[in-house]
């Protein structure tokens, strides 16, 4: 390579830099995103089979619904498995496997679920509620099952027909039918379940618009459309590849070259640079997690384990947390930030979904003086030392820089301390930290968005709170069926958590994804996942 | 010979010990549990329990060790603590990608070292020399994780020359296969070429000035003769050794490379098996580079003694 054959090389980068500069023009204003869940194919002129390619953000873990805790394990299993319950763009639960919501008793105990008949599983097996209730009682017999907790106090699961499995409680349990809108619901082929046992995920066999042919670790899943499928008129893509590309640039270099037509989890920081690209859409959803950080107010011997009294101001006095809920301007963090693609949060119920209120959408003023003057009461020295551990990531430690200068107004001095993702995790679980930054993905019952992390004891509460106030809510909203009077509940935790600020919530991220516009019938709702099932490629425009 | 031979080989056996105690030890160090790591965020503790008595890290440290070891020597590495599959499956898989890519990335590298070197060698104190060794400045310098992105973007994104990821067998299809390859290769390359390029032209500088090419040239011997014949045969000697010893540097440059394309070789399962702490995977992983390593410089050796006894020879004549 000589000198001069660098220099279309370094004329592009200097295109490249100089673009990099152009202020980003935001499409809306503040506080306009508006929602996007894709559309369905609809009347649209679509052409017949292809291979759709979506650049995977992360590898999935075992596919394999009693197992499987990753997130992206999700995001594949939609076009293999489909469940018994789904989600729709309200946050609504709508029957998918099922035919009916569930038949709840008067008493609470017992929960039917009507199912369909006469389809099959992708082996060629009948799907059917004895089928069903096979599939529901593997998530309690397996020992690494992940699923126990999430289906309640279940003390027998029957199918007394064909058509319909009964699960028995022993308490009422309210979140078994957003569970069942989940990882729990997708129902897996008996005869699989006998023929792999343990090792399910290796070859899963469900019933979805697309079957398993294999998977490569580390680099690509593939699928192939199910003929058996009860809807396959309405499956148009031949096969679905899903390639891991973990790193978000390299994504979107792949969606601008083509070589991708869809890619999950966009930066704030490339999305605007997609956005104006006229082959690419965006596609966005509001969380149904959050982002926040959990002070350590009882974790001394790791999670799980009873509380201990940590002889910190920061553990014992809820003013220092309210003080620093109220330093941080959460709307301008956001903002300049995440280019306002993102949104701030308050509590852990996330806004216009079926369990929010007025009283859990509220939100803390951002008041500096008043964050002083707390710690003043408090009697503690302003600046307020507080040691803050974050992944170090590049925008979650952009967002913990802009945080320290927001909460130094309020006089609180933050030494950020950035630690890789899994050490972090540990770190959490053994409760080595007084302050620490990290997400949660979302669920759609509240309780998994509550309960898990803020209850006495439970296996999430990594903060170490406890109060018994707040157990007793959260307890009573799980064992509440009527949405409205559990939306109350949720509420009046919310007002209590604003008090103690055991977790602070500071943003709610947005599910961006990005597509070609090739591509069509994508879809993606606050679950997050991206459902491919039904896309097809575009046909009246050239390929 | 065959003593030397016996000696050497002793000697890798053990560094190949004390390696799989480094690893066994260094990935346990590593902060952070697996089965933590494994459930994510999502993590229930009977389930982390459950996977920890699985993967046998209630023993203690002297039992998983030798645990490891005596399956490690049957070849049976274990499954993987994420996906559950056989890490045997996953290294075969993997290290035949990185493989084409070291061997493809190595031929780039001599090519274009060698042409460089030539040439710097030929045309010393013009401008096809500058021209030659600002390339191989150029490339020594510049990280190969810029130049990737940057050759993504313009060559792939902009231009839509190359692909931006993704892997295709050249044994399945071959033209497709290193087509996918290129890109990945010449970058991967790049930066050995400098070495070889400066390898070729300092030996064949040398050989160039020395009394027998003058004496050589004097009887009346052409000037591509001399280049080719005395100078060219005499770097590739220096080439081959150098060879030999980069192809391990190749294997770390490949864990940079594979990330930005894409490839799902060997480097890039090391890297998200650290992240992921996925315990049976990064000990076996590196425990196969490592055994590779030393093949590589076993074989670096055996060729050295081959080689050697023309060199002497070559030594004498000066």
């Amino acid at each position: 390579m000589s000198p001069r054959s660098l220099l279309p090389l370094l004329a592009g980068l200097a295109v490249l830099t100089l673009t990099a500069c152009v202020p980003v023009q935001h499409a809306s204003a503040r506080g306009e995103h508006r929602d996007d869940f894709g559309t369905p194919v609809g009347n649209r002129t679509i052409q017949r089979g292809g291979d759709l390619v979506m650049g995977l953000s992360n590898e999935p873990d075992k596919l394999d619904p009693t197992t499987s805790s990753s997130l992206y394990t999700r995001y594949v299993m939609t076009t293999i498995c489909e469940k018994l319950y789904d989600i729709d763009d309200t946050s609504n639960v709508v029957p998918q496997l099922a035919t009916a919501l569930p038949a709840v008793s008067p008493d609470g105990l017992t929960v039917t679920i009507p199912v369909r008949t006469g389809i099959v599983f992708a082996d060629g097996t009948p799907f059917d509620a004895p089928a069903v209730a096979t599939s529901l009682r593997r998530h309690f017999e397996l020992k690494t099952s992940q699923r126990k907790s999430e289906m309640g106090p279940i003390s027998r699961i029957d199918a007394p027909d064909k058509s319909h499995v009964v699960l028995h409680y022993k308490q009422p349990f309210a979140p078994i039918t957003a569970a069942l809108a989940d990882r729990a619901g997708m129902i897996m082929s008996p005869a699989a379940i006998a023929e792999e046992g343990d090792d399910f995920g290796d070859h899963p066999v469900c019933v979805g618009p697309f079957k398993f042919v294999k998977r490569v670790p580390q680099t690509e899943i593939d699928v192939e459309r199910d003929p058996l499928y009860y809807d396959a008129k309405d499956v148009h893509l031949d096969t679905i590849t899903y390639r891991i590309m973990t790193d978000a640039n390299i994504r979107a270099a792949n969606l601008r070259s083509g070589d991708i037509q869809v890619a999950d989890t966009i930066s704030p920081q490339d999305v605007d640079a997609l956005a104006q690209d006229p082959d690419l859409k965006v596609l966005q959803a509001p969380s149904l997690g959050y982002q926040s950080v959990t002070f350590n107010t009882g974790n001394v011997d790791g999670v799980g384990k009873p509380t201990k009294h940590i002889d910190k101001p920061l553990a014992n006095d809820p003013r220092i947390r309210l003080a620093f809920s109220l330093a941080l301007d959460r709307q301008t963090l956001v903002d300049t930030v995440f280019n306002n693609w993102f949104d701030p949060a308050c509590s852990p119920i996330a806004p216009k979904t079926p369990y929010s209120s007025p009283a859990s959408d509220a939100c803390p003023p951002f008041d500096p003086v008043k964050s002083r003057q707390l710690l003043k009461e408090a009697g503690v020295p302003i600046p307020f030392p507080i040691s803050l551990q974050v992944t170090n990531t590049q925008d979650q430690l952009r967002y913990a820089q802009a945080l320290q200068a927001s909460v130094a107004e309020g006089g609180f001095a933050v030494q950020i301390v950035p630690v890789e993702y899994s050490t972090l995790l540990d770190v959490q679980k053994r409760g080595t930290f007084d302050a620490l930054m990290l997400g949660w993905s979302g669920r759609i019952d509240p309780d998994a968005n509550t309960a898990r992390f803020l209850s006495t004891g439970s296996g999430g509460n990594y903060g170490g709170f406890s109060s018994s106030t707040l157990d007793n809510l959260l307890t009573a909203a799980t064992r509440t069926i009527d949405p409205k009077q559990r939306a109350a509940l949720y509420g009046q935790a919310v007002q209590l958590i604003q008090q103690q600020n055991p977790i602070v919530y500071t943003y709610r991220l947005r599910n961006l994804t990005v597509q070609s516009t090739r591509v069509t019938g994508i879809q993606t709702y606050a679950d997050a996942v991206v459902r491919l099932g039904k896309a097809a490629f575009v046909g009246s425009k050239e390929g | 010979m065959g003593r030397y031979l016996l000696h050497r080989l002793w000697q890798s056996a053990l560094t190949l010990v004390l390696a799989s105690i480094v690893v066994f030890i260094g990935v346990r160090a590593l902060p952070g549990d697996p089965a933590t790591a494994m459930a994510g965020e999502e993590a229930d503790p009977a389930a982390i329990a459950a996977v920890r008595a699985q993967l046998g890290l209630d023993d203690p440290l002297p039992v998983q060790y030798f645990k490891f070891v005596g399956h490690a020597l049957t070849g049976d590495f274990g499954k993987s603590v994420r996906t559950g599959t056989p890490v045997r499956e996953m290294i075969g898989a993997t290290l035949p990608v990185t493989m084409q890519l070291a061997v493809f990335a190595m031929l780039v590298a001599v090519l274009i070292g060698v042409l460089a070197g030539v040439v710097a060698a030929v045309f010393r104190g013009r401008w096809p020399e500058w021209g030659a060794n600002g390339f191989s400045l150029f490339a020594l310098s510049v990280p190969t994780f810029w130049l990737g992105i940057l050759a993504v973007l313009y060559l792939s994104v902009q231009l839509r020359w190359f692909p931006a990821s993704g892997y295709v067998s050249p044994f399945d299809q071959p033209l497709r296969g290193i087509y996918y390859l290129t890109l990945p290769a010449v970058i991967l390359g790049l930066t050995h070429a400098a070495v070889v390029q400066r390898q070729t032209r300092s030996s064949m500088v040398e050989t160039l000035t020395a009394d027998f090419v003058r004496t050589a040239r004097a009887k009346g011997l052409g000037r591509a003769a001399v280049i080719f014949r005395y100078g060219l045969r005499n770097s590739l000697i220096v080439v081959t050794t150098i060879v030999g010893l980069q192809l391990g540097g190749l294997i770390a440059g490949a864990v940079v490379t594979e990330r930005i394309f894409s490839l799902p070789g060997i480097g890039k399962l090391t890297l998200d098996s650290v992240f992921t702490r996925d315990y049976p995977v990064i000990q076996a992983v590196v425990l196969v580079i490592t055994a590779a390593y030393i093949v590589i410089n076993l074989l670096v050796d055996f060729l050295y003694t081959v080689i050697d006894p023309r060199l002497r020879v070559s030594g004498r004549t000066r």
